[in-house]
């Protein structure tokens, strides 16, 4: 039945490379933006999950994402750590993080600010691969707490600028290091001051630029130890109470804080929260090309049947009816559309590996689900694209068609 | 007298009018025609006096704008579209003046076609017929790389491959020059003489008298002996 289906695209070669490369280019640009779009946020979420915490808390009315600002001020962290379950304390560590914003290896970075003595949190048995952590941050932070009052504020002009220049140390995760070409002992300028970096990390720690908290507080905030969320490390569960026990962990700590409250595995599915607005930017901006890919298809289908009129006529007179014609056009059209969806899948793999060639900090994730929704995009497409030019086909008069030059 | 069942065609009162600009231009004015089965017969007449308009009615193309056709006793006229497609599908062969073969598919592929239609297994028929019109040697040749009388038998093979209950023939060496003509005429007769295969003819070309069993005049719209 598709011999003559493959007989017209063997016969009209361009016509058939071309839609098939239109459809791949469609299923490829569909892929490739949902594989870039969700990948760079799991990649994000995914280091987050290397914290050796359980919990996050976040500003209760702020964008998880876009939260960069000092949302806590320092009265949050005793109230976190007071948090008690069953009678018990259950929270063994608050570890606040500050963010900035950074340019860095060419593109915008997350800056994690960051208390030196929380490092092991954030690294794990992560080693370093060059450098030294973070030992003059250690010095400023002693020597800012002689000087703190009993709120923990300090005046900033009684600063040693020594201390604090010296304490303007940057560690890298080697991802970064690697495309920013970035060695231990380079400077960088930021926020008006030079960092130094010090130590490179393996990649897969939550931020790719860290610096030590006080520097950050003390540019940004005046010295006020604010933060932008917490990590917490909660307390071995008593036995016997493991099960649920984080969810009622995090119940606790935020009716007592009023600040919002999750697992650190909820981590990437807020991430996608957040960028749900920008998602459906992208996901429709896929869509729509996609559509006119198809578009693309149901013309060259319908131009077909005209193209084809005189072979209708023949077909007709063969006592082709229209079950038939639909199918031959289907056939056709299944034909373009699968050869270019795996086209596409092929295309959006190859830039795949460009991009992430190109582009080391951006990961493109191609995932089981953009596949079958690609395939699943290309059936129906081929199906859709013939239908009409099909049915149309067999609605021809067979005399006229016959008769047609 | 003739016997009902040796009858296989049988249309009355065939009329048609094509209608152009809201003018009609009447065509066929009654037609009245029964062909016997395993007969060959030759409708003649002058160019435009509706031959290839009553071969299309009868090859159920098109509705006529009044009469009646049977084949086999059953009534054409009135059975719905895809009852009309069925039966030209299986029962009607067509040979065309213009030949009319898929310019995309090789010779073989175009007899096959009318197989395929039919959804009937393709076994060893379509070699036989290709040989039956000496074409066996060049089936896997595209229309185009076939001379014009070549061409015309491959479509005299496609028409005939399903055995269809009845071959209509319109004009069939018109395209032909005198030795093609020759050679396809030759072979419409082996195939009925072989087959009894109920054949109807139609030409303007006086010269083809003898090659059927019987001749019928048209002239305005209708039929004489
Ligand atoms: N589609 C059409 N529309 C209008 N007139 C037509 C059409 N087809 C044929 N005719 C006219 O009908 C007459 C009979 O045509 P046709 O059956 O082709 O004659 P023949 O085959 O005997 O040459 C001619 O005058 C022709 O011009
Ligand atoms: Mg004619």
């Amino acid at each position: 039945m598709a011999s003559l289906a493959v007989a017209n695209l063997v016969h009209r070669k361009l016509r058939s490379a071309l839609s098939i490369l239109a459809v791949g280019l469609g299923v490829a640009m569909l892929i490739v933006m949902l594989g870039l779009s969700h990948g760079t946020l799991d990649e994000v979420a995914d280091r987050i999950q290397s914290v050796d915490a359980e919990l996050v808390v976040l500003p209760q009315h702020e964008n998880i994402i876009f939260t960069g600002g000092a949302a806590f001020s320092e009265k949050y962290r005793p109230l976190i750590e007071q948090v008690e379950l069953d009678g018990r304390r259950c929270v063994a560590s608050v570890v606040p993080v500050l963010f900035d914003t950074v340019r860095m290896g060419g593109q915008q970075q997350r800056l994690f600010a960051i208390d030196a003595a929380d490092l092991p949190i954030f690294l794990g048995p992560r080693r370093l691969a060059s450098g030294t952590f973070f030992e003059a941050p250690l010095r400023l932070a002693a020597h800012l707490d002689t000087l703190r009052n009993a709120q923990g504020y300090y005046d900033p002009t009684r600063v040693d600028p020594a201390a604090l220049d010296a304490a303007c140390e940057l560690l890298l995760d080697s991802r970064l290091a690697l495309v920013g070409g970035y060695r231990v002992g380079h400077t960088e300028t930021i926020l008006g001051r030079t960092f130094r970096v010090v130590g490179i990390v393996e990649s897969g720690v939550a931020g790719r630029v860290f610096c030590p908290i006080q520097v950050l507080q003390y540019i940004k905030c005046a010295g006020m130890p604010w933060a932008s969320m917490f990590f917490v490390k909660l307390a071995p569960p008593p036995t016997g109470h493991e099960a649920g026990y984080a969810d009622r962990c995090a119940a606790a700590i935020a009716d007592r804080t009023k600040a919002r409250v999750e697992l650190k595995t909820a981590y990437g599915a807020l991430l996608a929260e957040s960028f749900s607005q920008i998602y459906m930017y992208i996901n429709s901006a896929s869509a729509v090309s996609i559509l006119v890919c198809f578009l693309f298809i149901l013309l060259t289908m319908y131009t077909t049947v005209l193209e084809r009129t005189r072979e209708i006529g023949i077909l007709r007179s063969l006592g082709a009816g229209s079950g038939y014609l639909v199918r031959e056009f289907m056939a056709e059209a299944l034909i373009i559309c699968g050869s270019g969806t795996a086209v596409g899948i092929a295309m959006a793999y190859t830039a795949k590996y460009t991009i992430e060639t190109v582009r080391p900090l951006l990961t493109v994730r191609i995932s089981p689900t953009f596949l079958f929704l690609a395939a699943v995009i290309g059936l129906v497409g081929g199906i859709g694209s013939a239908l009409y030019p099909g049915l149309r086909a067999a609605r021809i008069d067979p005399v006229a068609a016959l008769n047609f030059e | 007298m003739t016997h009902r069942s040796d009858i296989l065609l049988e249309a009355r009162g065939v009329q048609h009018a094509y209608r152009e600009d809201g003018r009609t231009y009447p065509v066929l004015h009654g037609v009245d025609l029964t062909l016997r089965r395993g007969e060959f017969t030759l409708i003649m007449g002058p160019s435009g006096c509706g031959k290839t308009t009553l071969l299309h009615i009868l090859g159920l193309m098109m509705h006529p704008t009044a009469g009646r056709i049977e084949l086999d006793g059953v009534e054409l006229t009135g059975l719905p579209d895809a009852e009309r497609t069925r039966c030209r599908r299986e029962r009607i062969g067509f040979v065309f003046q213009r030949f009319n073969l898929l310019p995309i598919l090789s010779a073989r592929a175009n007899v096959e076609l009318a197989l395929r239609l039919r959804r009937v297994p393709l076994d060893g028929q379509v070699g036989r017929v290709l040989e039956q019109v000496g074409l066996a040697d060049k089936a896997h040749l595209k229309p185009r790389a076939l001379s014009i009388g070549e061409q015309q038998r491959v479509a005299i093979a496609r028409a005939v491959v399903g055995r269809p209950a009845i071959l209509l023939a319109d004009e069939p060496t018109g395209n032909l020059d005198s030795a093609n003509a020759d050679r396809v005429l030759a072979l419409l007769r082996d195939i009925h003489a072989a087959t009894g295969l109920t054949t109807l003819m139609i030409t303007h070309n006086e010269r083809l008298a003898d090659v059927a069993d019987r001749v019928l005049h048209m002239r305005d719209g209708r039929l004489t002996e």
